[in-house]
């Protein structure tokens, strides 16, 4: 229990970094930019305090905010995902009996991948609409959201077959 | 009575996350890049230390580069400094005759004071972009001071903590400057329009005012950046919403994927300025 906590802990902060110190310098075609922090939510025990999902996932946004100077945008999309983080997860997933069940591309590789999918076009469309509030232009919106969230599904899913694999070869 | 305090508790999840999104959207829609308050900006401490430390890896890449834009400057200022020397012999010159009454005059207080920073980070990947330097109120930066490189006009200082402050750069849709092209003085309007970060839009130009592709555009009248400096040069006209007008499109002379090195113009005489311009708007 405890070493599951410590766990997230590190995942929670090495993200913000990856994605204030190197993702977000990323623009790929002066479009996509890979947003991997969402990960975050996707990897969290399945029964997990609803309170405690909220108020990290708006800690989370908030000190990605502070970094890239944009106060509240992250913060608002990424806690609005993270309140419909569990009636999603009742969506693509089976009833499981146990709460410690953790989504992953080996413990259930479809439904992780779609219920991937799901978030991150939620979590992008969210941020790149309340970002654009101010200068409205709706067609390179969409292209941002659909090319920014192609490369971070592709990110997470490669990340998460490796991470895993990491751990496999700890344990053997 | 007790189902509706059944109810409140069961979802009372529901009302931490609203709260928590009403916050963030008030922060959103208050977010005034002049007046906020530097802890919720890369300006604190904290992540100005964490940039300044990724800072010291990443600019080891840009060496060469960098070095390169040393020696053309150096070489820009050696020449200059030959020009001036050339002017000093001849007024030794006439220095000899016996007219140095207006030597002095010449060489007035300087109004303009650079102040060297470093480029500790930079975001190009949105809308919302803006720059990180690694000076601040301790170094004599305040709100409202021009940023320039070596190569041209970079942006303004909105946001200043002791040691650190934010520059709102050319390459934000906040950012507006009066701009005029080298060989007149019809000035226009400098823009970004969110799509190129090497291609900014200069607007409403008088439509018979003639222009070249290439022609160098310099800032105009700005009580933050000194007249005639370098923005960019022209690159095409663009599409413009009134017949009267120009609009065209500006290769920016600041490499932002590149930038490294910048200076902050201290203008000595903006308070008095200020002040007198002050006095007629009231």
């Amino acid at each position: 229990m405890k070493l599951s906590y410590l766990y997230e802990i590190a995942l929670f902060v090495m993200l913000i970094l990856l994605q204030v110190l190197l993702l977000n310098r990323i623009s790929l075609f002066g479009l996509a930019t890979p947003v991997l922090y969402g990960y975050f939510l996707l990897k969290l025990p399945m029964g997990r305090n609803l309170f405690f999902v909220i108020i990290s996932a708006f800690l989370m946004g908030l000190i990605i905010d502070i970094f890239l100077n944009t106060p509240g945008m992250n913060a608002a999309a990424f806690t609005i995902v993270a309140s419909l983080r569990k009636p999603v997860m009742n969506l693509f997933f089976e009833k499981v009996e146990y709460d410690e069940f953790v989504p992953g591309i080996y413990t259930a590789a479809g439904p992780f991948v779609r219920f991937t999918i799901f978030m991150v076009f939620l979590h992008l469309t969210l941020l790149f609409f309340i970002e654009s509030f101010t200068l409205f232009n709706l067609k390179s919106t969409l292209l941002r959201i659909v090319t920014s969230a192609a490369i971070t599904i592709l990110l997470i899913i490669t990340m998460d077959s490796l991470m895993y694999k990491r751990k496999q070869s700890e344990h053997t | 009575m007790r189902n509706l305090f059944n109810f409140i508790i069961r979802n009372s999840h529901w009302l931490v996350a609203i709260l928590f999104v009403a916050f963030s959207f008030y922060l959103v829609f208050t977010h005034n890049s002049y007046q906020r308050s530097v802890y919720l900006t890369s300006a604190n401490n904290v992540a100005g230390m964490f940039y300044t430390a990724s800072d010291n890896i990443t600019s080891f890449f840009f060496l060469k580069k960098s070095n390169q834009l040393l020696l053309e400057q150096n070489a820009e200022l050696e020449k200059a400094l030959y020009a001036l020397m050339a002017d000093n012999n001849s007024v030794e010159v006439s220095d000899s005759v016996g007219m140095n009454a207006f030597v002095a005059d010449s060489v007035g207080p300087p109004q303009f004071v650079f102040i060297p920073a470093k480029v500790v980070n930079l975001s190009f990947s949105g809308v919302n972009n803006f720059i990180t330097l690694n000076k601040g109120a301790s170094n004599g930066i305040k709100p409202d001071m021009g940023v320039i490189s070596q190569r041209g006009v970079v942006g303004v200082v909105s946001n200043v903590s002791p040691n650190f402050s934010v520059v709102i750069p050319v390459i934000n849709p906040k950012f507006r400057l009066s701009a005029k092209l080298k060989n007149s003085e019809n000035y226009g309007s400098l823009s970004w329009d969110g799509k190129n970060i090497r291609v900014a839009q200069l607007q409403e130009l008088p439509r018979h005012e003639p222009f070249h592709e290439g022609d160098t555009v310099l800032t105009s009248f700005s009580r933050i950046f000194p007249k005639n400096l370098i923005i960019g040069y022209v690159s095409e006209t663009g599409e413009s919403g009134d017949d009267n007008f120009n609009t065209f499109n500006i290769h920016l002379a600041t490499d932002f994927y590149t930038l490294q090195d910048v200076l902050v113009i201290n203008d000595l005489f903006y308070e008095e300025q200020k002040a007198l311009e002050d006095i007629l708007q009231k």
